[in-house]
């Protein structure tokens, strides 16, 4: 019985968590629409997630690098770069908007692909180095807004028509467009983990690197580029961010790093690597999302204090999982169960 | 050369000649920097990073990290602050801080060392709360009109410019520095930090040695929240955000490996000092203090970047020597070998 459970678990064990956080966000519009039938209003749904936007786009990314057994704590100041990039390079530097959006976003990914070289190739610490990344990232961007003639803490703003498109066109007059960019990330991201030979690589970089160099694959790389492609995803969301805003600021983004966190551990990645799921990470990152847009609204919790139960979600999965010893909601179930015992010697004396 | 050779692997004083080669250089630009009362700003201004990275330190031995003594430090700062600003006596604010600043430290050790969750993932969460009761406790407000003489005591002088919390700071830096490097106690956090296993093995109190760990760092984040209080004279609700990334920086700056039971508590009180004095020392240069995370991200970036690949080459060398002693000694034994067969 235990075994067919156990079995059970180990092949279901990310499709249950997913579940289980489809259940509670099903809970959360429940409760959030019986307290406040404003917040089914398909308007503040949108403009919560429009808000939310950053989050939702850079977590898909970090949860590749988390798979690799990396961290990447700098993502969120490079939306920021990104963003003062384009004003700077449009207003003061007089490049056409998109050439700007060009420029920034070779910028961002040399940025991201700096991180990742010293990460894979130097074999400095990711938490080192893109912590170094959030100091140095910042600090360029604040650089980059002194060259602007604008006074930094104003923004820089006026941006023309076809560029704001990107951030405020709203597709059948109802949902934003920057949802569909939103999506098609979703979609690569999936691909990319789930369904590729670069993907399955991604992963057993993260169970085992040293099997997996030995197994042919250019390990370096593999974690190289999932810097960089965290890198695009922050230059795209500052992109977006910027255009519906309409403002260019060097502190974009500046304080995701918790809230990115959170959404790639509450959606079931490994934080030590080899496991993880983009479906997963959405749905957290969507849990978070409504759960900060929801406690104001619904039950007049200022925002200031939201950081709690975000916190509090974040230790309380943490803690859970690492209870269960293994990664994913089923184990923990299952050392609820009989067995316990024998699961914890053989732990032991691994 | 033993000494020589010594010296070059002590981090950190590498980071102290780094510290002095900073000073000569911004002297040299600009010489009127080289004034004792400047030199001494620089340090005075490093007492709460000095804190909080020797407290950092600790869990860093240990191969743990808190990144949760930034909101510590201000939750500190601000229940210290309001309790002097109601006229409670100094000793109890006091005794209340460091009591809040051991709490939180327990709470840390058991969500990482007894549960075994992910130090950085556990932190980050903790950190996330207690800024949020930080709101709830100040209402968004800021802290202010603390006592005068609270405010006061934080700029009266010990020796020459150096503040009385600077000296008394630093020689309880040299005093632990001590405690950790010849007593058998001491010992125990790198210990761990090398290797956890190991040190079960041989029966240290491994357990036992991380939750202290915590507790320290908890309880010198609260001390430094208590001197921020009183140098800063106020306490937004946003203070000591960030500390926590400042103090890992100031850290590795100092020589102490993430990856733990590497470092001395003196390199990272040296690593807080330059983090420090960065902003202080590019007005001098001519810069504007917007320079001031670049250049901290770049340092930091170039410090640990030499550094991995120093001991990488070093790793490899020791590999190298090792193969070629293995590969004389089996050559030696086959010679051996075959001259006996011939003396048969």
């Amino acid at each position: 019985m235990i075994e067919k459970i156990k079995g059970f678990y180990a092949t279901h064990g990310q499709a249950s968590w997913n579940t289980i956080l489809i259940a509670l966000l099903v809970l959360e519009f429940v409760v959030f629409g019986m307290a406040n039938d404003r917040f089914l209003r398909p308007a503040l749904l949108f403009t919560s997630i429009n808000d939310n936007l950053p989050t939702f786009m850079l977590s898909l990314f970090v949860t590749l690098i988390m798979v690799t057994g990396g961290i990447d704590i700098q993502v969120s100041s490079l939306v920021g770069l990104t963003s003062i990039t384009i004003g700077v390079a449009w207003q003061d530097f007089g490049l056409p908007i998109w050439g700007a959006v060009g420029l920034a976003f070779v910028l961002v990914t040399l940025c991201g692909a700096l991180s990742g070289f010293l990460i894979a190739y130097c074999r400095v610490q990711a938490m080192v180095v893109t912590l170094g990344g959030s100091f140095l990232f910042s600090g360029m961007a604040l650089l980059v807004s002194t060259l602007s003639k604008t006074e930094s803490y104003l923004g820089i703003s006026g941006f023309p028509e076809d560029f704001r498109f990107v951030g405020t066109y709203d597709v059948g007059g109802v949902i934003p467009i920057q949802i569909f960019i939103y999506a098609l990330m979703l979609v690569v991201a999936f691909i990319l983990l789930h369904k590729t030979k670069y993907g399955r690589k991604i992963f057993l970089t993260g169970v085992n690197q040293s099997a997996a160099e030995y197994s042919g694959i250019n390990t370096r790389r593999v974690i190289m580029s999932t810097y960089i492609l965290s890198a695009i995803a922050a230059a795209i969301a500052g992109t977006v961010t910027t255009a519906y805003l309409g403002t260019s600021r060097s502190d974009l983004g500046g304080d995701l790093t918790m809230d990115i966190i959170t959404a790639v551990v509450l959606g079931g990645t490994l934080s030590t690597g080899g496991k993880g799921s983009i479906v997963g990470t959405a749905l957290a990152s969507f849990l978070i999302a409504f759960l900060r847009f929801g406690l104001p609204l619904c039950f007049k919790i200022s925002t200031q204090y939201l950081d709690i139960p975000v916190g509090i979600l974040l230790v309380a999965v943490i803690v859970g999982r690492s209870a269960a010893g293994v990664g994913g909601f089923g184990p923990w179930l299952r050392s609820l169960l009989p067995g316990k015992g024998s699961d914890k010697a053989r732990s032991v004396s691994k | 050369m033993q000494i020589v050779k010594k010296l070059l692997h002590a981090r950190g004083l590498t980071s102290l000649l780094f510290l002095i080669a900073l000073f000569v250089i911004v002297g040299i630009i600009n010489p009127s920097f080289l004034s004792p009362s400047n030199i001494a700003a620089c340090f005075n201004t490093s007492v709460v990073y000095t804190l909080v990275a020797v407290g950092m330190a600790f869990t860093l031995f240990t191969g743990n990290l808190d990144v949760s003594i930034g909101s510590n430090l201000g939750l500190v700062a601000a229940v210290v602050g309001s309790m002097l600003r109601d006229g409670q006596p100094l000793m109890l604010a006091v005794l209340v801080g460091l009591l809040i600043g051991a709490v939180i430290g327990l709470v840390n050790a058991w969500g990482v060392a007894v549960m075994g969750a992910p130090a950085l993932i556990f932190t980050l969460g903790v950190n996330g709360i207690l800024r949020g009761i930080m709101y709830v406790y100040t209402n968004g407000a800021w802290v202010e009109n603390l006592p005068k003489e609270f405010k006061d005591f934080s700029s009266v002088t010990a020796v020459g410019d150096l503040t009385v919390y600077y000296c008394v700071t630093i020689l309880a830096v040299v005093g632990i520095h001590f405690l950790l490097t010849r007593t058998r106690r001491g010992r125990y956090f790198q210990a761990v930090g090398d290797n956890d296993q190991g040190a079960t093995l041989v029966g240290l109190p491994t357990l036992q040695t991380k939750v202290l760990a915590y507790v320290i760092c908890g309880v010198m984040a609260a001390i430094a929240g208590i001197i921020f209080a009183s140098r800063i004279g106020f306490v937004t609700p946003q203070s000591g955000d960030g500390y926590e990334m400042k103090a890992i920086a100031a850290c590795v700056l100092g020589g102490v490996s993430l990856l733990g039971g590497v470092g001395t508590v003196l390199g990272s009180a040296i690593g807080a000092v330059i983090m420090a004095s960065i902003s202080y020392l590019l007005v001098f240069m001519g810069f504007s203090s917007n320079y001031d995370n670049a250049i901290t991200g770049v340092i930091l970036i170039v410090i640990v970047v030499a550094d991995a690949l120093i001991q990488h080459r070093s790793m490899v060398k020791n590999r190298r020597a090792r193969l070629m002693a293995r590969v004389s000694q089996d050559d030696a034994a086959d010679a051996g070998a075959e001259k006996g067969g011939d003396a048969k």
